[in-house]
């Protein structure tokens, strides 16, 4: 009897095996799914390189330009990065499809243009993120977001010691 | 953690008769030299070397049939106080605490009394502990290798401090890999072996690396008479993957989550829950209880898909695959509803420490309730009949028993000491999440066989089902992440959770800069393993995959490798290029 059951509710139940991929799968609202980097609002600040657990991104200064990868290969689309960034530059799509047959063509780079220090000339951070940080300043002290570091020290110490005459 | 406040309306919430304060009493008497409350639920208690056995025995005749070994943890504290430590924790379940047994040790050749002879539980974690961190243990009735292959160099500790996480073992001083290598192996499997107390010769046929059913990688040697298995040999660990080495070297501790949801690939998230809860503990950061409600509809969710994963390959094992495919049917609608509340099927990447990143409300509750329901109907219809066909039930019954005592022994935990007779269960006895303002029934049985074990989680597919439907009802509104600054350093932690393989324990000490300076998970199969050749002694070998697979064995989450019992007194070696090359010969 039991097994005669068993077959009756195998014989009643919809097939859910899916036919993909010969036909398209509908992924949920909000999946996690490949992450893309919004050139246009990078300000190459680097807080997702701080908070990505797997190292799938990574900045560095080459010359002129600030560059910003994204390493596919290595990402576990956890989602900090979007949870994180504060220009909502980067955001987790609903790709999943993600083979490809050159490793190259998972590296998505973004690549920014440097400041260069109004004092000594040297490129210290992006532009964009230096026009940022500038908007933020009050008027007289916004003139030091244009100084690198280190002249920026010296200027400093240099407000100091006027204000102590 | 943390408890339901009146909990008289709650029942579960309050620590159980001979609370906390007593027992600190009881600790001292025993000759604990420092008792301290680390955080709700977890004592550390300072034992001196010479006292630790006896300390132990007294703890095991003071709280008989109760104290159950968990976990043991070895730390290099070399850098910051100039000693190894070794944690024994040791779970009070019906007091509703883990005291952690601290030892220290002297930085040179450093050596602790060993536990294992009056603790038998403890003979991995010891082991572990000697092969990553160089500590001796003095007495250990087994004092071989257990992690690292058997031609690791000597005198190298990969856990140790001054070990950098990304040294090759070619880079070290005096290795010579080349050498190690072409070395003449001697992991041959012999054909016929001789016990040495009969006269009988044994055929011995490996099964591995890989289970026929499993797909995972795991190394059983059966010495079998005819048709009957006489004894069994595990090794396993063959897919360590330094994960503790990586996060205590690299990671930060809201990195550590995701790494830790990793561990497994069935039950991940439950070990990012363990991992946030013994930060949280550490740190004193309270969880806002929606989080909470939301973490434990998530467990739910997770166990519910364990369970019918399970149901599916002990099916197959049976070959009654029609039971398998209705199984994963049922259980796809589980996988989808985990995608649609978290963004992924199985990594739901939802936790960071102090609680939760993505809210459950509104459609996505009435998609739960749906799949509540599908799932409930469903798995109960098929359930009703497929376990009364005589082709499953006839192969189950009767068949891989593990005694009460054996259970208790070895340190059984989850569905399958609870098939033992064993009522522990991590959501009851050490209420974590949401399980504090609600009662958990805990399905025991006490045949000890594979059919118990099938029955168990029956029961507990049904439970799931309905503790999810509690937990939405009761949810209150509110945050979903605490607000916390930097994490304090040099600060215990243990977070415990029942996943649906049985209790799963994470250990962690905070380190300086929001880090975890040590940071130890120990995964239920690690317990639940040990009591595998003790099942297949005396079985058909036709039974043996369908009583491995019983435990619902996760051989990667264990992850760390050897013979578990000798009586053939032969003993064989898997050698580092077998591991290299991925199978043993």
């Amino acid at each position: 009897m039991s097994r005669l059951r068993v077959l009756i509710e195998g014989l009643s139940k919809d097939v859910v095996t899916e036919k993909y991929p010969y036909a398209p799968v509908e992924v949920p609202e909000g999946f996690r799914g490949k992450p893309v980097i919004d050139p246009s609002k990078c300000v190459g600040c680097g807080s997702c390189v701080n908070a990505c657990p797997p190292n799938a991104l990574s900045i560095t200064d080459e010359g002129p330009y600030r560059v910003v990868r994204l390493f596919i290969g290595r990402c576990i689309f956890c989602g900090r990065c979007e949870e994180v960034c504060p220009f909502n530059a980067i955001t987790l799509t609903r790709e999943f499809e993600l083979a490809v047959t050159d490793t190259a063509d998972l590296v998505q780079e973004v690549k920014l243009v440097m400041a260069r220090c109004a004092a000594c000339g040297e490129p210290y951070a992006p532009l964009r993120e230096v026009r940022k940080v500038a908007e933020r300043l009050p008027d007289e002290l916004r003139a030091l977001a244009y100084l690198c570091p280190k002249c920026r020290e010296v200027m400093a110490s240099h407000y100091v010691s006027f204000a102590r005459r | 953690m943390r408890r339901a406040s009146g909990s008289d309306d709650s029942g579960k919430g309050s620590v159980r008769p001979g609370s906390l304060k007593g027992l600190g009493e009881v600790l001292r008497e025993l000759g604990a030299e420092d008792v301290r409350v680390v955080h709700a639920g977890a004592v550390l208690v300072t034992v001196g070397k010479g006292r630790l056995r006896g300390f132990v025995e007294g703890l095991l005749k003071s709280f008989e049939g109760e104290a159950r070994y968990s976990t043991g943890v070895g730390t290099d504290f070399r850098p910051l106080e100039g000693s190894y430590a070794m944690t024994h924790v040791i779970a009070l379940d019906r007091v509703g605490a883990y005291v952690l047994v601290e030892v220290r040790s002297g930085a040179v050749r450093p050596s602790i009394p060993s536990i294992t002879p009056v603790m038998p539980a403890a003979n991995w974690a010891e082991r572990e502990a000697r092969d990553m961190l160089g500590i001796e243990f003095d007495g250990h009735p087994e004092p071989v290798r257990l992690i690292l292959p058997d031609d690791w160099p000597e005198g190298v500790y990969p856990l140790r401090k001054d070990f950098p996480y990304d040294l090759k073992l070619s880079e070290v001083e005096g290795v010579d890999v080349g050498r190690m290598v072409g070395e003449p192996r001697n992991f041959s499997v012999s054909p016929r072996v001789r016990s040495p107390d009969a006269e009988v010769a044994y055929a011995s046929i490996p099964m591995g690396p890989y289970h026929p059913a499993l797909h995972e990688p795991e190394y059983y040697e059966l010495y079998v008479e005819g048709e009957r298995v006489v004894d069994a040999k595990y090794r396993g660990f063959f897919v360590h993957r330094g994960m503790e080495k990586l996060a205590e070297s690299r990671m930060t501790v809201n990195q550590v989550p995701f790494l830790a949801e990793r561990i497994c690939g069935i039950c991940g998230y439950t070990h990012a829950c363990a991992y946030c809860q013994a930060v949280e503990a550490a740190a004193g950061i309270e969880v806002p209880e929606r989080a909470l409600f939301i973490r434990s509809i998530l467990l739910e969710i997770e166990r519910l898909h364990s369970h019918l994963l399970w149901f599916g390959v002990a099916f197959h094992l049976l070959g009654f695959d029609t039971g398998f495919m209705a199984m994963w049917r049922i259980r796809e609608d589980v996988m989808r509803v985990a995608e649609a509340l978290t963004g992924n099927r199985k990594t739901y990447g939802m936790n960071l420490v102090g609680g939760v990143r993505r809210d459950v409300r509104g459609e996505k509750v009435s998609l739960v309730t749906r799949m509540l329901g599908k799932v409930e109907e469903e798995f109960k219809g098929f359930c009703r009949n497929a376990l009364r066909l005589s082709e499953v039930v006839e192969r189950v019954k009767e068949v891989g028993i593990l005694t009460r005592e054996d259970a208790m022994k070895l340190g059984a935990v989850g569905p399958h000491a609870r098939a033992s007779g064993l009522e522990i269960d991590v959501r009851a006895d050490h209420p974590y999440a949401a399980y504090g303002f609600i009662d958990v029934n805990v399905a025991v049985k006490d045949s000890c066989d594979v059919l118990a074990r099938i029955l168990v989680r029956y029961e507990e597919v049904l439970e799931s089902v309905r503790l999810i439907r509690e937990f939405l009802k009761l949810m209150p509104e509110g945050e979903l992440m605490a607000e916390y600054g930097e994490i304090p350093p040099l600060r215990v932690g243990v977070g415990v959770t029942e996943a649906p393989r049985g209790e799963d324990v994470h250990y962690v000490v905070t380190g300086l800069g929001n880090r975890v300076y040590r940071w130890r998970p120990r995964a239920p199969s690690y317990m639940n393993l040990a009591t595998v050749p003790t099942m297949l002694r005396g079985e058909r070998l036709a039974n043996v995959p369908i009583i491995i697979a019983s435990i619902d064995p996760c051989f990667s989450c264990t992850d760390h490798a050897v013979v578990v019992d000798v009586r053939t007194g032969a003993r064989r070696v898997i050698k580092l290029q077998n591991l290299l090359r991925g199978c043993p010969p």
